[in-house]
């Protein structure tokens, strides 16, 4: 009986052993992934640029699903349908449909096809994922909690999107004093005033800010701990350096210096802070900014730029604005190439005004901190948070890994637990 | 960082750990690391004259307790060796003593530790600041803990294209020589010993029989001296490590994979291992997870089949899924393929079950 038992152990051993390892997890095929977007997408085609810098990001994403491969500068490039799936179907700025590549590359993508709707405001997207009418969307950072709340499925990124208060259109002939006085003759297109705000008054209104605002309340209360307190250009996951930046409440002795600062700059007037008034987050943050700066008696005042979407991406002038807030999304998770790919050519961006020296390549730890230290001492750039990037699926998507920076929907690769969808249609 | 070729071999085949020494030995440290903590306490030394200070460390990073503790003793013998008093924060000197902050810390490539000198900005100044990069390695995590069945995970190769399996032939019977095969999806890959530590002896592509997969699948199957991939089944002359010729497989050979799930089994990825711990079968399986999240492997005992499985013993963790879980034939060993979520990178591990007292 012995004998008999060890020889049927011994077999089940060899033949176990021999066959190929079974997963019930094997990627399924087949199945159509539902993906709305908020952008609306008017061209496919690589000649037509984008109206605004949410459709260039969506171009982008669908670029990269059609696509095989990008050109030397980074856009994607060859022929139409060499990448995992190919455009059947195109309502401009209303809806696309993406079926599998049965040749491409790297293998058929899992699902058979991709249906992309484009132009869904961020509640409608959230209700649909609620309703399991969407497989994937993207979810404003700040609704995260309340989607999770809701039974969505929330995929976070790390923060990788900076949100920073800028200095713009800043005219380095004057000074604290001359402000006072009113005696320089400023350029156009700059305060409110119709001067621009001499460099030295905004680096002390800088400093004042930068030790004034509450990061922390902006996670905790605006953001609902979806996010990070920045102090620095680079999250501490990319440069292992951002700890050295302090991001905390501010505390009783950095108000009472604060309040020093401010006297200084008195007599400028009130600081006029844009925000994009098509973006909820940079309204709530630039209202945060004017109370916390009133309780180190700084006046700000927040303006809504109803095209700033489009100033950005164009640098074009920001309107009668002191500083804006702008948001800066890392192009690479290496701090080096993340923290070169800053906009430097934005005129947006106080880095163009910088006579930084070039980050050698390869650049040590210390060359990149060294590199942020010489950006921040300028206070010309005040970091606020870090952002993740937000997406809510529904229960059958499987295999999504949100993208890092630089990196597109991995859609190709998401694959379907059901045949159908669960949720109400 | 490819792990020298004669340490993994004698740790494979002599019951050696290869390199779990880094991780786990305070005493040890790569050479690496020990040339960023010279470098960083040499910073210290051009920064500040000799004298009493107090070292405290914060570890903010992914490095485990015991290579922090390392690390920092690294530190401490530095500053001993460049005259530097270390002073007890129980000790009177410790009021007129220097602080320094030790934090060690990780970017996206690498860790990067940060010294900072806290108490030498009396006239207003910022906290002088030093900082050193250290690559990452591949540690093991060697199981401490000895229990009824214990695994251990053995780094062997790894590369940034994708592969689907692996395998050390050895060459001759008398001699410690192997070869290392590497089967990417179409093509095997033979390395001989040398370089650092492989040396790329032959590249043999292997032809396409299927469409290509986003899921491909093949083995190397050493006792039959066969391979399997997408529909063929190659042989070499005169072993795999020589000339290919594939052929076609049999539906038959085809319709084995995969086979019926089974109740009361993990569903996952497992293999059975030819030896047996106190006359069970011993069977490894993945976390039931999908291929975005870190994965890990745990050991199973079962009467026979379709007996209840029992888990036993430690899981060890990987830092991103099991692709392929292939019994070695045997031992008691599997070879694991994982793709490493944090460097993108795809790697071969042996995986050892031995089973306790």
């Amino acid at each position: 009986m012995l004998r008999r038992l060890a020889v049927i152990s011994a077999l089940v051993v060899v033949a176990f052993a021999d066959l190929p390892a079974r997963s019930a997890r094997r990627p399924r095929y087949g199945g159509t992934l539902r993906v709305e977007m908020g952008a609306a997408v008017a061209s496919m085609n690589p000649d037509v640029t984008a109206a605004t810098p949410e459709e260039a990001a969506a171009k982008m994403q669908m670029d990269a699903l059609i696509f095989d491969h990008r050109d030397a500068e980074g856009a994607f490039a060859g022929t139409v349908g060499s990448g995992p799936f190919q455009v059947t179907s195109w309502e401009a700025g209303k809806r696309a449909v993406l079926t599998a590549n049965e040749e491409f590359r790297e293998g058929r993508p899992f699902v058979d096809e991709v249906e992309i709707v484009m132009g869904r405001g961020a509640h409608e997207r959230l209700v649909d994922l609620e309703l399991s009418k969407t497989d994937l969307a993207e979810i404003p950072p700040q609704d995260a909690r309340r989607a999770a709340e809701q039974g969505v499925r929330v995929s976070v990124s790390p923060p990788d999107e900076l949100l920073a208060l800028v200095f713009v259109g800043l005219n380095p002939l004057r000074t604290p004093g001359s402000i006072a006085s009113g005696n320089a003759t400023g350029v156009a297109g700059g305060r409110a005033g119709g001067r621009p705000i001499a460099r030295a008054t905004a680096e002390v209104m800088g400093q004042t800010l930068s030790l004034a605002i509450d990061r922390v309340a902006i996670v905790n209360f605006i953001l609902q701990k979806t996010g990070e307190p920045a102090g620095g250009l680079l999250p501490q996951w990319s440069s292992g350096t951002a700890f050295l930046f302090p991001a905390g409440a501010p505390t009783s002795a950095e108000l009472e210096r604060a309040k020093e600062l401010s006297k200084e700059i008195a007599a400028a007037g009130p600081l006029v802070l844009g925000y994009d008034s098509a973006d909820p987050l940079e309204q709530s943050v630039a209202e945060r900014i004017v109370v916390n700066a009133k309780e180190a008696g700084m006046a700000v005042r927040a303006h809504a730029l109803p095209d700033a979407g489009n100033s950005r991406s164009t640098g074009s002038q920001t309107g009668p604005v002191d500083a804006r807030l702008v948001r800066w999304r890392m192009t690479s998770p290496l701090p080096r190439d993340a923290f070169k790919s800053m906009p430097l050519g934005d005129d947006t961006n106080t880095l163009t005004r910088l006579d930084a020296v070039p980050l050698p390549d390869p650049a040590t730890p210390e060359d990149i901190y060294k590199q942020q230290r010489a950006v921040l001492n300028t206070f010309n750039v005040v970091p606020l948070v870090w952002l993740p990037q937000v997406y809510g699926l529904s229960a059958r998507v499987r295999n999504w890994k949100a993208p890092g920076p630089g990196e597109n929907w991995p859609l190709a690769d998401v694959w379907l637990d059901a045949e159908t969808p669960t949720g109400v249609q | 960082m490819r792990v020298a070729l004669h340490t993994i071999l004698a740790g494979l085949f002599f019951g050696i750990t290869p390199h779990g020494s880094y991780a786990q030995t305070t005493s040890t440290l790569p050479k690496s690391w020990n040339d960023a903590a010279a470098k960083l306490v040499d910073e210290v030394a051009a920064a500040m004259s000799p004298t009493s200070v107090t070292l405290d460390v914060e570890n903010i990073s992914s490095l485990d307790v015991s290579s922090a503790g390392s690390i920092a003793a690294s530190v401490r013998a530095q500053l001993q060796r460049h005259s530097f008093s270390l002073v007890s924060e129980n000790s009177a000197a410790v009021q007129t003593a220097v602080r320094l902050q030790l934090s060690l810390s990780e970017s996206a490539a690498e860790y990067v530790w940060v010294m900072q000198i806290l108490n030498d900005q009396q006239d207003g100044t910022a906290v002088p600041v030093m900082i050193v990069a250290a690559p990452k390695g591949d540690f093991a995590d060697a199981g401490a803990e000895v229990q009824s069945l214990s695994l251990e995970k053995r780094f062997v190769w790894k590369q940034a294209e994708r592969f689907l399996d692996f395998a050390l032939l050895k060459e001759d019977t008398s001699a410690a020589e192997f070869t290392l095969l590497v089967l990417g999806t179409n093509r095997l890959t033979t390395y001989k010993p040398g370089g650092s530590p492989w040396q790329l002896s032959r590249t043999s592509p292997i032809p396409r029989a299927t469409a290509p997969s986003r899921d491909p699948q093949g083995t190397i199957n050493l006792k039959e001296g066969k391979i399997s991939l997408q529909g063929l089944e190659c042989v070499g002359d005169p072993d795999l490590a020589g000339v290919l010729q594939c052929n076609m497989s049999t539906p038959a050979r085809i319709l084995r994979d995969p086979f019926v799930d089974k109740p009361g089994y993990p569903i996952s990825l497992g293999a059975f291992v030819s030896e047996k711990c106190r006359g069970e079968l011993i069977a490894l399986y993945t976390a039931e997870s999908d291929w975005t999240q870190r994965d890990s492997i745990r050991g199973y005992l079962t009467k026979g089949i379709p007996l209840p499985f029992v888990a036993s013993g430690n899981a060890i963790e990987f830092d991103g899924p099991v692709m392929s879980l292939q019994a070695e034939p045997a031992t008691s060993a599997a070879r694991a393929v994982v793709h490493n979520l944090k460097t993108g990178e795809y790697e071969a591990y042996i995986v050892t079950a031995t089973c306790g007292n």
